[in-house]
């Protein structure tokens, strides 16, 4: 997941003021919540520069979002009085735009500048380029003739991208907010700004940020909006910060159900429609569930959810939807327990990643449908039907002028003939049953 | 490994259904009581509405097309007096009014007085379509006559009905197969034996076109047809890839079973309605005791019903899979 913008999400929702993530940013050190070890690596790091050359010229910020890797060398900067000359390298890409300024900023330190500066670049994993071009291998080179401190910030740290800075570079690992420390800072804020909060919500709050810190002071202030206080019902109208995470929370949810519970889709808050979720449990089923009975057991009730969300869907009773949700949200872990065992990893739905491989044979294989019903007098789906199956055979076998009537170029030619095997005379095919009389 | 083939022209080979379709009504196969009536109305030039309604491959859309080229002469599509438009790939019924509006809007000068336009597949349309193409067939009627193409006329709503006159098409007589099949085969240099055309009877059940691409099909293996060539090809062309993914999930190979399913769905882009048809054609042959059969037979009834509903094709079908499998395995602990 990519960085928020500062504040920026809320911004329309706010008629007056700063950001509070903006207003509450840390003006000291000692202001930034969590990650203590870090920041005595970075003090000693950014203070090794007054007492001679320090042994990297660069230091490598990575974690999650929202845990104050900038706000770090923003407070630092304001208490030492050090200008941050900032550089969005996801902003502002290429290496000219770096070099011109981490260029300037390194001649007036040489010159004695009044000020000491400091550059940031943030989002380095966003760099483009390899080592050799482009931005990642400027920013290496300037490192080495850099005269005044580089912070470059990371989410990721092992993006290849980065191999050639993390040579160059002392990296500091920053770990995920703790939820007491999130909901002791929220708490400050919130009395600060005279928002009326219980603890329980600030520690929902706390619990759905997953350590993300900027977006738990984001959602604290927009679920406040206007009336200064927060409702804990209002809650649920939380969409997710991290999908993939809560989906495969949900999943675990899900799938370790014992009891029927209606109200469990509702309970997981998931940013994400009834029929995505349906597509991310129907396709876990079959590595989470092993017996062929249960399998059949659990498909049964899911086909019967399947049904009661089409029918919300189609003929827009979403009073409907809540039969379906019901079933999607129990059967699973209902069958599951009964069946006992199995349940390896959550994966990524494969339909997605079926359709997004296949979409290049579809198109293709759409362009050859509308071509056969044309001129053979039929829908494309009768055309699949009556007339596909026995065109691939002889095309298959080289008879191309079939292809040639129905105007079929290189391409479709081609992706007709996959798959198919002609059959040949003498080898036997032992075929179950008999259509003969 | 093509080398059989080697020796055959690989390019005098346009579709025979497409080369033998036919043109008049004088080639129209069977359907005698069909064109009869229509003779009475090209030499009255009174012409009803009509509906023409029977299974696949028995020639309801070749025989409009042959009546309208007997009624306005051979150019009948190109001076713009007849129309064909298919209800199942048309976007909705205000695009099908759009283009009857532009079609039947000006009088033909001369000739008999009335254009004439194919709604083909017409049971694809919804109820509510139906009765919105109602009231086009009304307003258009003194410059238009229309023909309905249709598997079933029950799916046809009573008010079209009631207009219409109903032509009831037959599944093609075996006797006129087995002519049809001789004439095409004499003319290709093919030598097919008894043994070959009863094959092809068999698995054509009624459904000419599906009986002469049986025929072409054959005809790219061998020259001289046999049964085994028959049921050999036809295990390869019709039904390949839905008894494949039928045996992999009675194998208990679910995910692979389901990849299949998705290839014939979505990439092959066979509709649910036609998969469902191939499917129970094939559930008699597959390796799970007979009274499993029946139950099969009866998801299949219970999931088809579902689809109709809007159910979501792929999650019916996969329940249907991991069913077979479930019967299957049942059937190996006894």
């Amino acid at each position: 997941m990519p960085p928020r913008e500062r504040g920026g999400e809320w911004e329309t929702a706010l008629v007056s003021s700063v950001p509070l993530v903006e207003k509450y940013r840390p003006r000291r050190l000692s202001e930034v919540v969590g990650n203590e070890d870090v920041k005595d690596q970075f003090l000693r790091w950014v203070t090794s520069w007054s007492r001679g050359k320090p042994k990297y010229k660069a230091a490598l910020l990575v974690g999650p979002p929202g845990v104050g890797k900038t706000s770090l060398v923003y407070a630092y900067a304001k208490e030492a009085g050090y200008e941050v000359v900032e550089v969005n390298a996801s902003d502002r890409r290429g290496a000219e735009e770096i070099k011109r300024i981490v260029g300037e900023s390194s001649r007036q330190a040489t010159l004695g500048a009044t000020r000491k500066r400091v550059i940031l670049v943030d989002e380095v994993d966003g760099l483009v380029g390899h080592e050799e071009v482009g931005g990642v291998g400027a920013l290496a080179s300037i490192i080495e003739k850099t005269e005044v401190p580089i912070v470059m910030v990371a989410n990721d740290p092992w993006s290849p991208r980065l191999a050639a800075l993390r040579s160059r570079a002392e990296m500091m690992k920053f770990g995920k907010i703790s939820k007491r420390d999130i909901m002791t800072r929220l708490r400050t804020i919130a009395d600060a700004e005279g928002i009326k909060v219980s603890d329980e919500v600030l520690e929902r709050l706390a619990e759905k940020a997953g350590g993300d810190l900027r977006s738990a002071i984001n959602d604290m202030e927009a679920l406040s909006a206007g009336t200064g206080r927060i409702d804990p019902e209002l809650m649920v109208t939380l969409g997710a910060r991290d999908r993939e995470k809560d989906i495969f929370e949900a999943l675990g949810a899900i799938f370790g159900a014992d009891t029927v519970n209606p109200g469990r889709i509702a309970a997981l808050n998931l940013d994400m429609d009834s029929e995505t979720l349906f597509t991310w449990v129907f396709d876990n089923l079959f590595t989470q569930i092993k017996d062929p009975g249960a399998i059949a057991e659990a498909t049964s009730f899911l086909s019967e959810a399947d049904l009661h969300l089409s029918r919300a869907r189609k003929r827009r009773v979403w009073g409907l939807l809540k039969y379906g949700n019901c079933i999607l949200a129990s059967a699973p872990g209902i069958v599951k327990r009964r069946s006992g065992k199995g349940g390896e990893r959550f994966a990524f739905p494969s339909k997605i990643r079926f359709m997004q491989e296949t979409g290049p044979r579809r198109q293709v294989m759409r362009s050859i449908l509308g071509k056969i019903a044309a001129k053979s007098h039929m829908s494309t789906s009768k055309a699949s039907y009556h007339m596909l199956p026995y065109l691939r055979v002889m095309v298959g076998a080289g008879r191309l002028g079939v292809a040639e009537f129905y105007e079929l170029d290189g391409e479709e030619v081609k992706v007709l003939k996959e798959g198919i095997t002609v059959p040949m005379r003498g080898r036997r095919e032992v075929r179950r049953g008999t259509r003969k009389s | 490994m093509l080398g059989i083939l080697s020796g055959m022209d690989v390019n005098e080979s346009m579709p025979w259904v497409e080369k033998y379709r036919p043109k008049t009504l004088d080639e129209v196969i069977d359907q005698e009581e069909v064109v009869k009536s229509l003779r009475t109305v090209l030499r009255t030039k009174v012409m009803p509405h009509m509906l023409f309604a029977g299974p696949p491959g028995v020639g309801k859309t070749a025989t409009a097309h042959a009546f309208a080229r007997d009624l306005f002469g051979p150019e009948y599509i190109d001076v713009g007096l007849f129309m064909e438009i298919n209800a199942s790939d048309e976007r909705g019924i205000d695009t099908i009014r759009e283009k009857v509006k532009n079609f039947a809007r000006t009088i033909p000068l001369g000739g008999v007085g009335f254009k004439i336009l194919l709604l083909d597949e017409s049971d694809q349309l919804t109820d509510e379509a139906q009765h919105a193409f109602r009231r086009v067939m009304e307003q258009f009627s003194s410059t238009c006559r229309f023909i309905l193409a249709a598997n079933y006329s029950s799916r046809i709503i009573e008010p079209i009905q009631s207009r219409c006159t109903v032509f009831r098409f037959r599944p093609i007589d075996e006797r006129h197969v087995v002519e049809a099949l001789k004439r095409i085969s004499a003319r290709e240099n093919l030598s097919i034996n008894e043994g070959a055309t009863n094959a092809i009877v068999n698995l054509s059940e009624g459904d000419l076109r599906r009986a002469i691409n049986l025929l072409q099909v054959s005809a790219t293996l061998s020259s001289k047809i046999d049964e085994e060539v028959v049921y050999r090809v036809a295990g390869v062309a019709r039904a390949a890839d839905v008894r494949r993914l039928l045996e992999l999930a009675v194998a208990g190979r679910l995910v692979e079973a389901r990849d299949a399913l998705r290839n014939v769905l979505y990439v092959n882009g066979v509709s649910e309605r036609e998969l469902l048809v191939q499917i129970y054609r094939e559930v008699f042959y597959l390796s799970i005791p007979e009274e499993k059969k029946l139950k099969a037979v009866s998801l299949l009834g219970e999931i088809d019903y579902r689809i109709s509903q809007g159910a979501t094709p792929e999650v019916q079908l996969v329940t249907f899979l991991s069913h077979l499998a479930s019967y299957a395995s049942e059937g190996k602990g006894r």
